[in-house]
Protein backbone atom coordinates (compact mmCIF):
# COMPACT_ATOMS: atom_id res chain seq x y z
CA UNK A 1 0.00 0.00 0.00
CA UNK A 2 1.40 3.37 -0.98
CA UNK A 3 1.25 6.50 1.11
CA UNK A 4 -1.53 8.80 0.00
CA UNK A 5 -1.36 11.59 2.55
CA UNK A 6 1.87 12.77 4.08
CA UNK A 7 2.23 15.63 6.55
CA UNK A 8 5.78 16.57 7.34
CA UNK A 9 6.30 18.74 10.45
CA UNK A 10 3.20 20.78 9.74
CA UNK A 11 2.47 23.77 11.94
CA UNK A 12 -0.25 26.32 11.48
CA UNK A 13 -0.52 29.71 13.09
CA UNK A 14 -3.71 31.69 12.75
CA UNK A 15 -4.89 35.09 13.85
CA UNK A 16 -6.86 34.91 17.03
CA UNK A 17 -10.48 35.83 16.79
CA UNK A 18 -10.40 39.01 18.88
CA UNK A 19 -7.63 40.48 16.74
CA UNK A 20 -9.83 40.81 13.67
CA UNK A 21 -9.25 44.26 12.32
CA UNK A 22 -11.93 44.88 9.78
CA UNK A 23 -11.57 48.59 9.52
CA UNK A 24 -9.29 50.84 7.53
CA UNK A 25 -10.27 53.89 9.53
CA UNK A 26 -9.40 52.24 12.84
CA UNK A 27 -6.12 50.87 11.52
CA UNK A 28 -4.99 54.24 10.17
CA UNK A 29 -5.99 56.02 13.39
CA UNK A 30 -4.26 53.46 15.58
CA UNK A 31 -1.14 53.90 13.44
CA UNK A 32 -1.26 57.65 13.97
CA UNK A 33 -1.73 57.24 17.70
CA UNK A 34 1.12 54.76 17.79
CA UNK A 35 -1.10 52.04 19.18
CA UNK A 36 -0.82 49.76 16.20
CA UNK A 37 0.58 46.32 16.83
CA UNK A 38 0.90 43.20 14.74
CA UNK A 39 -2.14 40.97 15.10
CA UNK A 40 -1.67 38.24 17.67
CA UNK A 41 -1.35 34.72 16.37
CA UNK A 42 -2.13 31.41 17.90
CA UNK A 43 -0.61 28.02 17.22
CA UNK A 44 -3.46 25.83 15.99
CA UNK A 45 -1.53 22.83 14.70
CA UNK A 46 1.76 22.05 16.36
CA UNK A 47 4.36 20.03 14.49
CA UNK A 48 2.10 17.39 12.99
CA UNK A 49 3.74 14.38 11.35
CA UNK A 50 1.33 12.03 9.70
CA UNK A 51 1.53 9.29 7.13
CA UNK A 52 -1.64 7.73 5.79
CA UNK A 53 -1.54 4.83 3.37
CA UNK A 54 -3.99 4.28 0.57
CA UNK A 55 -7.14 2.50 1.69
CA UNK A 56 -6.77 3.23 5.38
CA UNK A 57 -9.77 4.29 7.46
CA UNK A 58 -8.57 6.75 10.03
CA UNK A 59 -10.53 8.53 12.72
CA UNK A 60 -9.56 11.82 14.29
CA UNK A 61 -10.75 12.28 17.85
CA UNK A 62 -10.27 14.97 20.43
CA UNK A 63 -12.03 17.69 22.34
CA UNK A 64 -13.74 20.64 20.69
CA UNK A 65 -11.17 23.12 19.48
CA UNK A 66 -8.40 20.55 19.43
CA UNK A 67 -7.80 21.29 15.75
CA UNK A 68 -9.60 18.35 14.13
CA UNK A 69 -11.43 20.35 11.47
CA UNK A 70 -8.37 22.52 10.93
CA UNK A 71 -6.29 19.41 10.28
CA UNK A 72 -8.84 18.25 7.70
CA UNK A 73 -8.77 21.67 6.05
CA UNK A 74 -4.98 21.53 5.81
CA UNK A 75 -5.19 18.09 4.21
CA UNK A 76 -7.82 19.37 1.73
CA UNK A 77 -5.56 22.29 0.81
CA UNK A 78 -8.05 24.88 2.07
CA UNK A 79 -5.54 26.14 4.62
CA UNK A 80 -1.86 26.33 3.84
CA UNK A 81 0.50 25.36 6.66
CA UNK A 82 2.72 28.07 8.14
CA UNK A 83 5.58 25.59 8.30
CA UNK A 84 6.10 22.13 6.94
CA UNK A 85 4.83 20.29 3.93
CA UNK A 86 1.62 18.55 2.94
CA UNK A 87 1.60 15.98 0.15
CA UNK A 88 -1.66 14.51 -1.05
CA UNK A 89 -2.14 12.15 -3.98
CA UNK A 90 -5.52 11.65 -5.55
CA UNK A 91 -8.94 13.20 -5.60
CA UNK A 92 -10.45 14.36 -2.35
CA UNK A 93 -14.18 14.45 -1.70
CA UNK A 94 -14.59 16.87 1.19
CA UNK A 95 -17.94 16.29 2.82
CA UNK A 96 -17.77 19.32 5.05
CA UNK A 97 -20.92 21.39 5.59
CA UNK A 98 -22.90 19.83 2.79
CA UNK A 99 -25.12 22.13 0.81
CA UNK A 100 -23.26 25.32 1.64
CA UNK A 101 -21.58 26.83 -1.39
CA UNK A 102 -24.45 26.69 -3.82
CA UNK A 103 -25.60 29.78 -5.66
CA UNK A 104 -29.26 30.13 -4.76
CA UNK A 105 -30.14 32.04 -7.92
CA UNK A 106 -28.79 29.40 -10.28
CA UNK A 107 -30.72 26.33 -11.34
CA UNK A 108 -29.97 22.93 -9.85
CA UNK A 109 -28.33 21.86 -13.11
CA UNK A 110 -26.07 24.94 -13.27
CA UNK A 111 -25.10 24.40 -9.66
CA UNK A 112 -24.14 20.80 -10.36
CA UNK A 113 -21.73 21.95 -13.07
CA UNK A 114 -20.36 24.86 -11.02
CA UNK A 115 -19.88 22.80 -7.86
CA UNK A 116 -18.27 19.97 -9.82
CA UNK A 117 -15.83 22.34 -11.50
CA UNK A 118 -14.92 23.76 -8.11
CA UNK A 119 -14.26 20.23 -6.85
CA UNK A 120 -11.87 19.80 -9.77
CA UNK A 121 -13.86 18.09 -12.51
CA UNK A 122 -14.16 19.47 -16.03
CA UNK A 123 -17.33 21.13 -17.28
CA UNK A 124 -17.86 18.49 -19.94
CA UNK A 125 -17.59 15.72 -17.43
CA UNK A 126 -20.10 17.41 -15.13
CA UNK A 127 -22.61 17.83 -17.96
CA UNK A 128 -22.28 14.13 -18.67
CA UNK A 129 -22.72 13.15 -15.04
CA UNK A 130 -25.54 15.56 -14.21
CA UNK A 131 -28.22 12.93 -14.91
CA UNK A 132 -26.82 10.36 -12.51
CA UNK A 133 -26.34 13.02 -9.83
CA UNK A 134 -29.93 14.23 -10.18
CA UNK A 135 -31.10 10.65 -10.02
CA UNK A 136 -29.20 9.86 -6.85
CA UNK A 137 -30.39 13.05 -5.15
CA UNK A 138 -33.93 12.25 -6.41
CA UNK A 139 -34.22 15.79 -7.78
CA UNK A 140 -34.89 15.03 -11.45
CA UNK A 141 -38.01 17.19 -11.62
CA UNK A 142 -36.12 20.10 -10.09
CA UNK A 143 -33.26 20.44 -12.56
CA UNK A 144 -34.29 23.87 -13.87
CA UNK A 145 -35.48 25.25 -10.56
CA UNK A 146 -33.23 27.70 -8.66
CA UNK A 147 -31.53 26.11 -5.68
CA UNK A 148 -33.00 28.66 -3.27
CA UNK A 149 -36.39 27.06 -3.93
CA UNK A 150 -35.14 23.74 -2.54
CA UNK A 151 -35.50 22.79 1.10
CA UNK A 152 -32.29 22.63 3.14
CA UNK A 153 -32.50 18.84 3.20
CA UNK A 154 -32.77 18.75 -0.58
CA UNK A 155 -29.74 20.97 -1.09
CA UNK A 156 -27.72 18.85 1.34
CA UNK A 157 -28.75 15.81 -0.69
CA UNK A 158 -27.56 17.55 -3.83
CA UNK A 159 -24.23 18.41 -2.22
CA UNK A 160 -23.67 14.85 -1.15
CA UNK A 161 -24.66 13.49 -4.57
CA UNK A 162 -22.23 15.78 -6.41
CA UNK A 163 -19.30 15.18 -4.08
CA UNK A 164 -19.65 11.40 -4.12
CA UNK A 165 -20.78 10.71 -7.70
CA UNK A 166 -17.33 9.45 -8.61
CA UNK A 167 -15.53 7.24 -6.14
CA UNK A 168 -12.95 9.55 -4.57
CA UNK A 169 -9.46 8.44 -3.58
CA UNK A 170 -9.86 10.20 -0.26
CA UNK A 171 -13.13 10.76 1.52
CA UNK A 172 -13.29 13.35 4.26
CA UNK A 173 -16.17 12.90 6.64
CA UNK A 174 -16.68 15.72 9.09
CA UNK A 175 -19.76 15.51 11.32
CA UNK A 176 -22.07 12.52 11.26
CA UNK A 177 -24.01 12.39 8.05
CA UNK A 178 -27.54 13.19 8.94
CA UNK A 179 -28.82 14.77 5.75
CA UNK A 180 -32.19 14.34 4.21
CA UNK A 181 -34.98 11.99 5.09
CA UNK A 182 -34.78 8.36 6.09
CA UNK A 183 -34.74 7.04 2.53
CA UNK A 184 -31.88 9.31 1.58
CA UNK A 185 -29.97 8.58 4.75
CA UNK A 186 -30.04 4.92 3.85
CA UNK A 187 -28.78 5.67 0.34
CA UNK A 188 -25.98 7.81 1.78
CA UNK A 189 -24.98 5.15 4.19
CA UNK A 190 -24.92 2.57 1.43
CA UNK A 191 -22.70 4.71 -0.75
CA UNK A 192 -20.35 5.50 2.10
CA UNK A 193 -20.24 1.82 3.01
CA UNK A 194 -19.24 1.06 -0.56
CA UNK A 195 -16.39 3.52 -0.37
CA UNK A 196 -15.54 2.23 3.05
CA UNK A 197 -15.24 -1.32 1.82
CA UNK A 198 -13.44 -0.29 -1.35
CA UNK A 199 -10.00 1.18 -1.72
CA UNK A 200 -11.00 4.69 -0.70
CA UNK A 201 -8.99 6.27 2.08
CA UNK A 202 -11.37 7.63 4.68
CA UNK A 203 -10.67 10.39 7.17
CA UNK A 204 -13.38 10.45 9.72
CA UNK A 205 -14.01 13.04 12.41
CA UNK A 206 -16.54 11.89 14.90
CA UNK A 207 -17.64 12.42 18.43
CA UNK A 208 -19.25 9.02 18.45
CA UNK A 209 -16.44 6.97 19.92
CA UNK A 210 -18.46 3.80 19.41
CA UNK A 211 -18.50 4.40 15.68
CA UNK A 212 -14.76 5.06 15.73
CA UNK A 213 -14.03 1.81 17.54
CA UNK A 214 -16.34 -0.18 15.30
CA UNK A 215 -15.21 1.19 11.94
CA UNK A 216 -11.62 2.37 12.04
CA UNK A 217 -8.37 0.52 12.38
CA UNK A 218 -6.35 3.56 13.29
CA UNK A 219 -7.16 6.73 15.11
CA UNK A 220 -5.44 10.02 15.80
CA UNK A 221 -5.98 11.68 19.15
CA UNK A 222 -5.49 15.40 18.81
CA UNK A 223 -5.21 17.68 21.79
CA UNK A 224 -4.65 21.43 21.55
CA UNK A 225 -3.12 21.12 18.11
CA UNK A 226 -0.72 18.35 19.00
CA UNK A 227 -0.94 14.70 18.11
CA UNK A 228 -1.02 12.88 21.43
CA UNK A 229 -1.35 9.44 19.98
CA UNK A 230 -1.58 7.69 16.63
CA UNK A 231 -2.30 4.03 16.39
CA UNK A 232 -4.82 1.39 17.18
CA UNK A 233 -8.29 2.91 17.40
CA UNK A 234 -9.20 1.10 20.61
CA UNK A 235 -6.09 2.39 22.34
CA UNK A 236 -6.55 5.92 21.04
CA UNK A 237 -10.11 6.07 22.36
CA UNK A 238 -8.94 4.63 25.65
CA UNK A 239 -6.20 7.24 26.10
CA UNK A 240 -8.48 10.04 25.05
CA UNK A 241 -11.16 8.99 27.52
CA UNK A 242 -8.60 8.61 30.27
CA UNK A 243 -7.36 12.14 29.67
CA UNK A 244 -10.85 13.57 29.98
CA UNK A 245 -11.22 11.94 33.38
CA UNK A 246 -7.92 13.30 34.61
CA UNK A 247 -8.32 16.90 33.52
CA UNK A 248 -11.23 18.71 35.09
CA UNK A 249 -10.84 21.42 32.43
CA UNK A 250 -12.05 18.92 29.87
CA UNK A 251 -15.31 18.31 31.68
CA UNK A 252 -17.31 19.75 28.84
CA UNK A 253 -15.72 17.62 26.20
CA UNK A 254 -18.02 15.55 24.09
CA UNK A 255 -16.76 12.30 25.57
CA UNK A 256 -18.67 13.24 28.68
CA UNK A 257 -21.72 14.11 26.69
CA UNK A 258 -21.65 10.82 24.85
CA UNK A 259 -20.81 8.31 27.54
CA UNK A 260 -19.66 5.06 26.04
CA UNK B 1 -2.99 14.26 -9.47
CA UNK B 2 -0.45 15.22 -6.89
CA UNK B 3 0.09 18.60 -5.43
CA UNK B 4 2.35 20.27 -2.96
CA UNK B 5 0.87 22.86 -0.71
CA UNK B 6 4.07 24.61 0.20
CA UNK B 7 7.73 24.94 -0.59
CA UNK B 8 9.03 24.47 -4.10
CA UNK B 9 7.11 24.82 -7.32
CA UNK B 10 5.16 21.79 -8.52
CA UNK B 11 6.29 19.73 -11.51
CA UNK B 12 5.43 20.84 -15.05
CA UNK B 13 2.46 18.59 -15.72
CA UNK B 14 0.90 19.64 -12.43
CA UNK B 15 1.37 23.28 -13.41
CA UNK B 16 -0.41 22.63 -16.69
CA UNK B 17 -3.24 20.97 -14.78
CA UNK B 18 -3.44 24.00 -12.52
CA UNK B 19 -3.69 26.35 -15.50
CA UNK B 20 -6.44 24.17 -16.99
CA UNK B 21 -8.29 24.15 -13.67
CA UNK B 22 -7.92 27.90 -13.29
CA UNK B 23 -9.40 28.39 -16.74
CA UNK B 24 -12.30 25.97 -16.04
CA UNK B 25 -13.04 27.75 -12.79
CA UNK B 26 -12.96 31.20 -14.36
CA UNK B 27 -15.22 30.04 -17.17
CA UNK B 28 -17.73 28.48 -14.78
CA UNK B 29 -17.75 31.56 -12.55
CA UNK B 30 -18.21 33.95 -15.49
CA UNK B 31 -21.19 31.86 -16.62
CA UNK B 32 -22.59 32.00 -13.09
CA UNK B 33 -22.06 35.74 -12.98
CA UNK B 34 -23.83 36.37 -16.27
CA UNK B 35 -26.65 33.91 -15.62
CA UNK B 36 -27.44 35.42 -12.26
CA UNK B 37 -27.33 38.90 -13.73
CA UNK B 38 -29.51 38.30 -16.75
CA UNK B 39 -31.70 35.37 -15.69
CA UNK B 40 -32.08 33.87 -19.13
CA UNK B 41 -32.91 37.06 -21.02
CA UNK B 42 -30.10 37.48 -23.50
CA UNK B 43 -31.16 41.01 -24.39
CA UNK B 44 -30.32 41.94 -20.81
CA UNK B 45 -26.71 42.31 -21.93
CA UNK B 46 -27.75 45.30 -24.01
CA UNK B 47 -29.34 46.90 -20.99
CA UNK B 48 -25.80 47.80 -19.92
CA UNK B 49 -25.64 50.21 -22.89
CA UNK B 50 -28.43 52.27 -21.36
CA UNK B 51 -26.24 53.95 -18.80
CA UNK B 52 -23.56 55.37 -21.14
CA UNK B 53 -26.16 56.31 -23.77
CA UNK B 54 -28.32 58.24 -21.33
CA UNK B 55 -25.31 59.93 -19.78
CA UNK B 56 -24.06 60.89 -23.24
CA UNK B 57 -27.37 62.58 -23.98
CA UNK B 58 -27.26 64.47 -20.69
CA UNK B 59 -23.65 65.56 -21.06
CA UNK B 60 -24.27 66.64 -24.65
CA UNK B 61 -27.29 68.66 -23.61
CA UNK B 62 -25.35 70.41 -20.86
CA UNK B 63 -21.80 70.74 -22.21
CA UNK B 64 -22.23 70.18 -25.94
CA UNK B 65 -22.52 73.85 -26.72
CA UNK B 66 -19.56 74.92 -24.64
CA UNK B 67 -17.10 72.16 -25.49
CA UNK B 68 -18.43 71.02 -28.85
CA UNK B 69 -16.29 73.33 -30.91
CA UNK B 70 -13.13 72.78 -28.86
CA UNK B 71 -13.31 68.98 -28.78
CA UNK B 72 -10.07 67.22 -29.52
CA UNK B 73 -11.68 65.44 -32.43
CA UNK B 74 -13.29 67.46 -35.23
CA UNK B 75 -15.03 64.61 -36.96
CA UNK B 76 -18.03 66.34 -38.48
CA UNK B 77 -19.09 69.90 -38.98
CA UNK B 78 -21.61 69.48 -36.27
CA UNK B 79 -20.12 70.28 -32.83
CA UNK B 80 -22.91 68.47 -30.95
CA UNK B 81 -22.18 65.17 -32.74
CA UNK B 82 -18.44 65.60 -32.19
CA UNK B 83 -19.05 66.19 -28.53
CA UNK B 84 -21.47 63.33 -28.02
CA UNK B 85 -19.13 60.81 -29.67
CA UNK B 86 -16.21 62.04 -27.59
CA UNK B 87 -18.25 61.85 -24.40
CA UNK B 88 -19.57 58.39 -25.28
CA UNK B 89 -16.13 56.90 -25.89
CA UNK B 90 -14.96 58.23 -22.54
CA UNK B 91 -18.07 57.10 -20.69
CA UNK B 92 -17.88 53.47 -21.81
CA UNK B 93 -14.31 53.24 -20.54
CA UNK B 94 -15.01 54.76 -17.14
CA UNK B 95 -18.22 52.75 -16.80
CA UNK B 96 -16.42 49.53 -17.56
CA UNK B 97 -13.78 50.32 -14.98
CA UNK B 98 -16.22 51.36 -12.26
CA UNK B 99 -18.51 48.36 -12.76
CA UNK B 100 -15.86 45.67 -13.07
CA UNK B 101 -13.68 46.82 -10.18
CA UNK B 102 -16.53 47.34 -7.75
CA UNK B 103 -17.88 43.88 -8.57
CA UNK B 104 -14.39 42.48 -8.06
CA UNK B 105 -14.02 44.34 -4.76
CA UNK B 106 -16.55 42.24 -2.83
CA UNK B 107 -15.90 39.00 -4.71
CA UNK B 108 -13.34 37.36 -2.44
CA UNK B 109 -15.15 38.19 0.80
CA UNK B 110 -18.52 37.19 -0.64
CA UNK B 111 -17.13 33.79 -1.53
CA UNK B 112 -15.38 33.36 1.82
CA UNK B 113 -17.68 30.53 2.87
CA UNK B 114 -16.81 28.68 -0.31
CA UNK B 115 -13.08 29.23 0.20
CA UNK B 116 -13.48 27.64 3.63
CA UNK B 117 -15.03 24.54 2.10
CA UNK B 118 -13.17 23.83 -1.11
CA UNK B 119 -9.57 24.52 -2.01
CA UNK B 120 -9.75 27.23 -4.68
CA UNK B 121 -7.32 29.90 -5.85
CA UNK B 122 -8.95 33.07 -4.40
CA UNK B 123 -7.90 35.19 -7.38
CA UNK B 124 -10.43 33.46 -9.65
CA UNK B 125 -13.19 35.50 -8.02
CA UNK B 126 -11.99 39.02 -8.90
CA UNK B 127 -10.66 37.79 -12.25
CA UNK B 128 -13.99 36.23 -13.22
CA UNK B 129 -15.87 39.34 -12.06
CA UNK B 130 -13.82 41.41 -14.49
CA UNK B 131 -14.11 38.77 -17.23
CA UNK B 132 -17.90 38.78 -16.98
CA UNK B 133 -17.77 42.50 -17.74
CA UNK B 134 -15.38 41.86 -20.62
CA UNK B 135 -17.92 39.50 -22.16
CA UNK B 136 -20.69 42.03 -21.68
CA UNK B 137 -18.59 44.78 -23.23
CA UNK B 138 -17.55 42.56 -26.12
CA UNK B 139 -21.13 41.79 -27.18
CA UNK B 140 -22.76 45.16 -26.52
CA UNK B 141 -20.40 48.15 -26.55
CA UNK B 142 -17.49 46.90 -28.63
CA UNK B 143 -19.57 46.24 -31.80
CA UNK B 144 -20.88 49.78 -31.58
CA UNK B 145 -17.36 51.11 -31.23
CA UNK B 146 -16.20 49.00 -34.17
CA UNK B 147 -19.02 50.36 -36.35
CA UNK B 148 -18.08 53.92 -35.43
CA UNK B 149 -14.42 53.26 -36.28
CA UNK B 150 -15.33 51.65 -39.60
CA UNK B 151 -17.48 54.61 -40.54
CA UNK B 152 -14.92 57.24 -39.59
CA UNK B 153 -11.74 55.54 -40.85
CA UNK B 154 -13.13 53.18 -43.52
CA UNK B 155 -10.29 50.88 -42.51
CA UNK B 156 -10.42 47.44 -40.93
CA UNK B 157 -7.10 48.18 -39.28
CA UNK B 158 -8.74 50.71 -36.94
CA UNK B 159 -11.42 48.24 -35.94
CA UNK B 160 -8.77 45.66 -35.06
CA UNK B 161 -6.54 48.22 -33.35
CA UNK B 162 -9.34 48.94 -30.86
CA UNK B 163 -8.44 45.64 -29.21
CA UNK B 164 -5.09 47.03 -28.05
CA UNK B 165 -6.34 49.86 -25.79
CA UNK B 166 -9.20 47.58 -24.74
CA UNK B 167 -6.68 44.96 -23.60
CA UNK B 168 -4.94 47.73 -21.68
CA UNK B 169 -8.26 48.63 -20.09
CA UNK B 170 -8.92 45.00 -19.08
CA UNK B 171 -5.43 44.76 -17.59
CA UNK B 172 -5.93 47.98 -15.63
CA UNK B 173 -9.29 46.86 -14.26
CA UNK B 174 -8.09 43.34 -13.44
CA UNK B 175 -5.10 44.80 -11.60
CA UNK B 176 -7.23 47.30 -9.68
CA UNK B 177 -9.83 44.57 -9.02
CA UNK B 178 -7.21 42.24 -7.55
CA UNK B 179 -5.85 44.97 -5.29
CA UNK B 180 -9.21 46.13 -3.95
CA UNK B 181 -10.61 42.61 -3.52
CA UNK B 182 -7.51 41.66 -1.51
CA UNK B 183 -7.65 44.82 0.59
CA UNK B 184 -11.35 44.33 1.27
CA UNK B 185 -10.53 41.11 3.14
CA UNK B 186 -8.60 43.20 5.67
CA UNK B 187 -10.61 46.42 5.61
CA UNK B 188 -14.35 46.02 5.44
CA UNK B 189 -14.96 49.76 5.22
CA UNK B 190 -13.12 49.90 1.90
CA UNK B 191 -16.23 50.32 -0.33
CA UNK B 192 -16.80 53.83 1.05
CA UNK B 193 -13.26 54.80 0.31
CA UNK B 194 -13.37 53.15 -3.09
CA UNK B 195 -16.36 55.25 -4.09
CA UNK B 196 -14.11 58.25 -3.57
CA UNK B 197 -11.42 56.67 -5.73
CA UNK B 198 -13.97 56.04 -8.50
CA UNK B 199 -15.11 59.67 -8.29
CA UNK B 200 -11.49 60.76 -8.57
CA UNK B 201 -10.97 58.57 -11.63
CA UNK B 202 -14.18 59.95 -13.07
CA UNK B 203 -13.32 63.62 -12.70
CA UNK B 204 -9.67 63.24 -13.73
CA UNK B 205 -10.58 61.33 -16.89
CA UNK B 206 -11.30 63.75 -19.72
CA UNK B 207 -14.73 62.22 -20.24
CA UNK B 208 -17.02 65.20 -20.53
CA UNK B 209 -14.44 67.96 -20.89
CA UNK B 210 -11.61 68.24 -23.40
CA UNK B 211 -8.22 67.61 -21.79
CA UNK B 212 -7.01 70.88 -23.31
CA UNK B 213 -9.00 73.04 -20.88
CA UNK B 214 -6.97 71.72 -17.94
CA UNK B 215 -4.13 74.11 -16.92
CA UNK B 216 -0.80 72.93 -18.26
CA UNK B 217 0.84 72.48 -14.87
CA UNK B 218 -1.99 70.19 -13.78
CA UNK B 219 -2.01 68.08 -16.95
CA UNK B 220 0.90 65.79 -15.88
CA UNK B 221 -1.17 64.83 -12.82
CA UNK B 222 -3.99 63.70 -15.08
CA UNK B 223 -1.52 61.39 -16.78
CA UNK B 224 -1.34 59.43 -13.51
CA UNK B 225 -4.89 58.32 -14.18
CA UNK B 226 -4.46 54.90 -15.81
CA UNK B 227 -7.66 55.36 -17.84
CA UNK B 228 -6.36 58.56 -19.43
CA UNK B 229 -4.18 56.81 -22.00
CA UNK B 230 -6.87 54.20 -22.75
CA UNK B 231 -9.52 56.85 -23.44
CA UNK B 232 -7.10 58.86 -25.54
CA UNK B 233 -6.12 55.86 -27.64
CA UNK B 234 -9.69 54.64 -28.17
CA UNK B 235 -10.77 58.12 -29.23
CA UNK B 236 -7.87 58.45 -31.61
CA UNK B 237 -8.61 55.07 -33.23
CA UNK B 238 -12.39 55.33 -33.32
CA UNK B 239 -12.95 59.03 -34.00
CA UNK B 240 -9.92 60.65 -35.64
CA UNK B 241 -10.37 58.89 -38.96
CA UNK B 242 -6.60 58.54 -39.29
CA UNK B 243 -4.40 55.50 -38.87
CA UNK B 244 -4.09 54.14 -35.32
CA UNK B 245 -1.42 55.99 -33.35
CA UNK B 246 1.01 53.34 -32.13
CA UNK B 247 2.43 55.49 -29.31
CA UNK B 248 -0.99 55.93 -27.74
CA UNK B 249 -1.72 52.22 -28.18
CA UNK B 250 1.53 51.13 -26.60
CA UNK B 251 1.03 53.58 -23.72
CA UNK B 252 -2.40 52.22 -22.89
CA UNK B 253 -1.34 48.60 -23.24
CA UNK B 254 1.79 49.04 -21.14
CA UNK B 255 0.07 50.89 -18.32
CA UNK B 256 -2.58 48.14 -18.24
CA UNK B 257 0.01 45.38 -18.06
CA UNK B 258 1.98 47.19 -15.35
CA UNK B 259 -1.10 47.66 -13.19
CA UNK B 260 -2.07 44.02 -13.74
CA UNK B 261 1.40 42.89 -12.65
CA UNK B 262 1.26 45.07 -9.53
CA UNK B 263 -2.25 43.85 -8.69
CA UNK B 264 -1.33 40.21 -9.18
CA UNK B 265 1.81 40.56 -7.04
CA UNK B 266 -0.04 42.30 -4.20
CA UNK B 267 -2.89 39.80 -4.26
CA UNK B 268 -0.57 36.82 -4.00
CA UNK B 269 1.61 38.47 -1.39
CA UNK B 270 -1.41 39.06 0.86
CA UNK B 271 -3.02 35.73 0.07
CA UNK B 272 -1.57 33.67 2.97
CA UNK B 273 -3.45 35.93 5.38
CA UNK B 274 -6.86 35.81 3.71
CA UNK B 275 -8.10 32.57 5.20
CA UNK B 276 -7.67 33.80 8.78
CA UNK B 277 -10.11 36.62 8.06
CA UNK B 278 -12.72 34.93 5.90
Amino acid sequence: MSEIICLDRVSLWRRTQEEFSYDLKKTVLSFMEGKYHEPARKLILDDINLLIRSGEKIAIIGANGAGKSTLLKVICGILKPTQGQVRVKGKIAPLIELGAGFDGDLSVLDNIVLYGVMLGFSRKEMHRRAASILKFAALEEYSYIPVKALSSGMSARLGFAIATDVQPDILILDEVLSVGDEIFKRKCKQRIDNFWNGNTTVLFVSHSLDAVRANCQRAIWLDRGKIQFIGNAQEAVHYYLASTHQNPEHQNSEAELHPV
Amino acid sequence: MEFLHRNGSPPIQVQRLQVQRYWDLTYALVIRNLKVRYRGSFLGVYWSLMNPLIMTVIYTAIFGKVFGSTTYIQLTDHPMINYSLTAFTGLIVINFCAASTSQALTSVVNNGALLNKISLPPSVFPVSAVMANVFQFAVSTLPLLIIISLITSKSLLNALALLVPFTGLVGTCAGLGLIVSGLYVFFRDLPYLYELVISMLWITSPVFYPAEIVPENIQPILMLNPLYSVIKSIRQIALSGGLPDSDLMINSLLSGLIILAIGWTCFYRWQPQYMDLL
